[in-house]
């Protein structure tokens, strides 16, 4: 017998205390999240662990599948008119919010107008809506100054603050206020009187929920059924405390464990490791381009021999190559608009010396250049390490700034140029569902200064942009991508530096997970 | 006495007043933007810049800090600007964690460092004396984190004796209380018995050179009587002092601790606050951590007049 069944034995005989309805534990998931979940409004957000939240409480009015089909969710399916510039989508029967009272179109009109100010696709939809208006309770009305083909896709959005819909009180605050109450319609309540932010995020089965009646579940499409009656996601910021909960089995599922960790779980027959999402995530190194060295679109360019993506991605994944992908471009790799256009840049022989003379033609003569990242998130941290070590090799005058991330975030929006505080060159990651299409893509943005941060001017790269909203078909969105592609790889608004799969790692006994990111319906106890 | 107690609870307002200022100014120099945090790595400057307006955190120094000092004077620690939460609900939420896993580390340490340092100084010079001070060489060497680990190691993973995390609540019965304090209390505790350990080795190596020692001796008390009725409530002035002066290395060892076995306290809190930039949290916790040093040194300074009758306030 092991001591820790004889102390519960012995608390159990010396102390009779009320019996706790308790749910068995086979009905209960405990979960790991990749971050503590600080904030609970996905639309004033743009964090994933808010979003993975926003999936298990909120619903959508379509999802998405694996192979980027959308098919309706919350919608039972609609009616285009006036040649597509009327879109009516109709609500499902039996939608209820937690609180009890049924979802009305009155709540989706103001859900989805609080998004559009916030979600790119939906700010771009914005611009071609004159209106979205209620028709009546179980019915609303997009009317379109010219046809959108993406709308379905706009509204089955994944990640980066998903078309969530919310009662009508809530989605009436302002999109960058916090909500203060959490009322989904989704598979799973939030329990408010539970939550110890940094500590414990409870989640009920929503006994109301009613899944659409077929298909299979597949990322946000599908039916979403529940099998666990209650979610725990225990915080545990640290990777070691996590791993050896996970291998006592104090925890199911922990979501992000680090390289290092996953040697050690890899080793425990009774834990699996997999990846959260068949995609990769991509590294990028992020150029500013208000300021010298780099507003020099030469040096750049003179970059470009020197990027090793096996040698970012080892650092980021460690040395297994079926974990990354050393020849990524501006999309995802394995997606639809991922091509090898302008990507000879990339692929060819990696050379530091033909780097070291590309940056003498470009007329570097040993400016001052910062580099900042931060210390405290794996990939990010890690690909700025090698970033590090590249620009010290290729012989710039670089100022290496390492911190933390709440101060890295800080100093990148700084337009400022080095000698004032300003920076240069940094490095993060974005996930796969950001980098599909150009929608969501904010680094290939070409917008100046309501770029993101590094502000590259590239009107080019915004013309293919707009193009692409209105492409009519797939053909098209792939040629429009192809020469997006590339004109960013000769401006480049920043390098892909490679792409890397995240690994997550749960117990054996857990079935049937549904890939792409951390989602509770499907997953079941085997 | 009485008015050496509101005397000294009067003196905390200048101090807490002090502490209130400095810390905010520390953490309006500091780097680090909550908007930029909060608006996650997908936002665009905009996006940034309007969730820094909404804040407030645009506006001037002064302006902020009167805001907060006038909430702070109404009894009002703030919200958190990420959960929205009030701060002292959060503080609420944490504090029986922290307490705990305080209350238990200084029984244990109590109970073993003051022993061990009595016996150290009766048998001074002989391997049992030797053998204290080793271990409270190693108590002060040895980071708390890397004894968590080990004893996690060893006793929640291979041995399963223990759970390896968390917090049960005490409501919830006094054995799965205690059963995930073990371990973090033990890890904890290290530096502290080594501390409380030496200094009552060496208050009792002077105690016990005293002419009443030898009196107690000379008229035939037990040695049992003479080391803990007669030498230890002589030598327990500055024992208790350090007692309390340990209760701040308690609360920074807190922090990792509680990291380290995910114990979802106020050094959790702390920690979480300052990495997201959370300043109502952060100067809500801090303020606390404040007034409980400050409170701690109250009682140990009352607590003289228990021990030495000649103290008199």
């Amino acid at each position: 017998m092991k001591r820790r069944d004889l102390l519960a034995g012995a608390a159990a005989a010396t102390l009779a205390g009320p019996a706790l309805a308790q749910p068995a534990q086979n009905r209960v998931l405990k979960f790991v999240p990749q971050a503590n979940l600080t904030s609970l409004d996905p639309i004033w957000t743009t964090a994933n662990v808010t979003r993975n939240h926003g999936h298990m409480v909120y619903d959508t009015l379509y999802g998405v599948n694996a192979d980027f089909q959308t098919a309706p969710q919350m919608a039972s399916g609609h009616v285009l008119e006036d040649g597509g510039k009327i879109v009516v989508i109709t609500l499902r029967d039996g939608l209820k919010f937690h609180d009890g009272e049924p979802v009305r179109a009155q709540d989706v009109v103001p859900s989805l107008t609080r998004w559009m100010r916030r979600n790119p696709m939906g700010q771009k939809l914005a611009t071609v809506t004159d209106a979205v208006e209620v028709v009546d309770d179980k019915r609303l009305r997009f009317r379109l100054k010219r046809p959108f083909p993406l709308l379905f896709m706009a509204l089955a959005q994944v990640s980066n603050s998903p078309a969530f819909v919310m009662p009508e009180r809530l989605a009436r605050t302002d999109p960058f206020t916090q909500i203060r109450e959490t009322v989904g319609s989704g598979p799973f309540v939030f329990k408010a009187d539970e939550f110890n932010s940094g500590s414990r995020v409870v989640y009920t089965r929503f006994a109301d929920y009613v899944p659409v009646s077929s298909g299979a579940p597949s990322l946000t499409a599908g039916p979403k059924v529940a099998h666990f009656d209650r979610v725990e996601w225990n915080i545990i910021t640290d990777a070691a405390t996590s791993a050896a909960a996970l291998q006592t089995g104090e925890i199911d599922w922990y979501e992000q464990p680090p390289p290092e960790i996953q040697q050690l779980l890899r080793r425990n027959r009774a834990i699996k490791i997999e990846a959260i999402d068949p995609l990769p995530l991509t590294g990028i190194l992020r150029f500013n381009h208000l300021h010298p060295p780099f507003n020099e679109k030469k040096l750049r360019q003179a970059m470009l021999p020197a990027i090793s993506q096996a040698d970012f991605m080892a650092a980021v994944v460690g040395d297994e190559p079926q974990n990354y992908v050393a020849t990524c471009g501006m999309f995802t790799p394995g997606t639809p608009l991922a091509s090898d256009a302008g990507m000879s840049v990339l692929n060819g022989p990696r050379s530091i010396d033909r780097a070291k003379e590309l940056m003498r033609a470009a007329g570097y003569t040993n400016q001052p250049m910062r580099l900042i990242g931060p210390t405290d998130i794996l990939a990010p941290s890690a690909m700025t390490q090698v970033g590090a070590d590249l620009v010290r090799r290729l012989g710039f005058n670089a100022d290496i700034v390492l911190t933390d991330w709440g101060t890295t975030v800080q100093r990148r929006t700084s337009r400022e140029p080095v000698d004032r505080g300003g920076w240069s060159m940094l490095f993060t990651a974005f996930s796969s569902f950001d980098f599909v299409n150009p929608a969501a893509h904010f680094p290939l943005r070409g917008n100046g200064n309501d770029a993101w941060f590094g502000w590259p001017t590239i009107p080019r790269l915004e013309e293919l942009r707009d193009s692409w909203f209105e492409a009519p078909d797939l053909a098209t969105e792939q040629r429009i991508t192809r020469e997006m592609q590339t004109v960013a790889l000769d401006e480049l608004p920043y390098i892909p530096v490679g792409a890397y799969k995240s690994l997550t790692a749960l117990r054996t006994n857990l079935a049937d997970r549904v890939s792409g990111l951390a989602l509770f319906w499907g997953i079941r106890r085997s | 006495m009485w008015a050496y107690i509101i005397r000294r609870i009067l003196a905390t307002i200048p101090v807490m007043a002090i502490v209130a200022l400095f810390v905010f100014s520390l953490l309006y120099l500091a780097p680090g933007d909550p908007a930029a945090v909060i608006a996650g790595d997908q936002a665009t400057p905009a996006d940034v810049e309007r969730i820094r307006e909404s804040l407030g955190l645009d506006r001037p120094y002064l302006v902020r800090f009167g805001a907060w000092a006038w909430d702070i004077f109404r009894g009002d620690l703030g919200t958190s600007i990420f959960t929205n939460l009030p701060v002292s609900t959060m503080i609420q939420q944490r504090i029986e964690p922290t307490l705990s896993l305080m209350v238990v580390t200084l029984i244990l340490a109590v109970s073993i460092a003051v022993p061990m340092g009595v016996i150290a100084a009766w048998k001074q010079g002989t391997t049992i004396d030797r053998f204290v001070m080793a271990f409270a060489v190693l108590g002060f060497s040895v980071p708390v984190f890397v004894v968590g680990y080990v004893l996690a190691y060893i006793f929640a993973l291979e041995l399963d004796w223990l759970p390896v995390q968390g917090y049960t609540p005490f409501a919830n019965g006094f054995f799965p209380w205690i059963e995930n304090l073990i371990l973090p209390a033990i890890a904890l505790g290290g530096v502290y018995i080594a501390l409380i350990a030496r200094i009552t080795r060496a208050t009792m190596l002077e105690v016990l050179s005293q002419d009443y020692i030898r009196t107690a001796r000379a008229k035939g008390a037990g040695q049992r009587s003479i080391l803990f009725v007669h030498a230890l409530k002589n030598a327990a002035v500055p024992i208790v002092t350090v007692v309390g002066i340990g209760v701040a290395l308690l609360i920074g060892g807190a922090v990792v601790t509680e990291s380290v076995f995910a114990i979802p306290g106020l050094g959790r809190l702390t920690v979480d606050a300052i990495l997201r930039r959370d300043y109502p949290v952060i100067q809500g916790v801090i303020l606390l951590f404040s007034f409980v040093y400050v409170l701690v040194n109250l009682l140990i300074d009352l607590s003289y007049t228990f021990f030495d009758p000649r103290i008199r306030y």
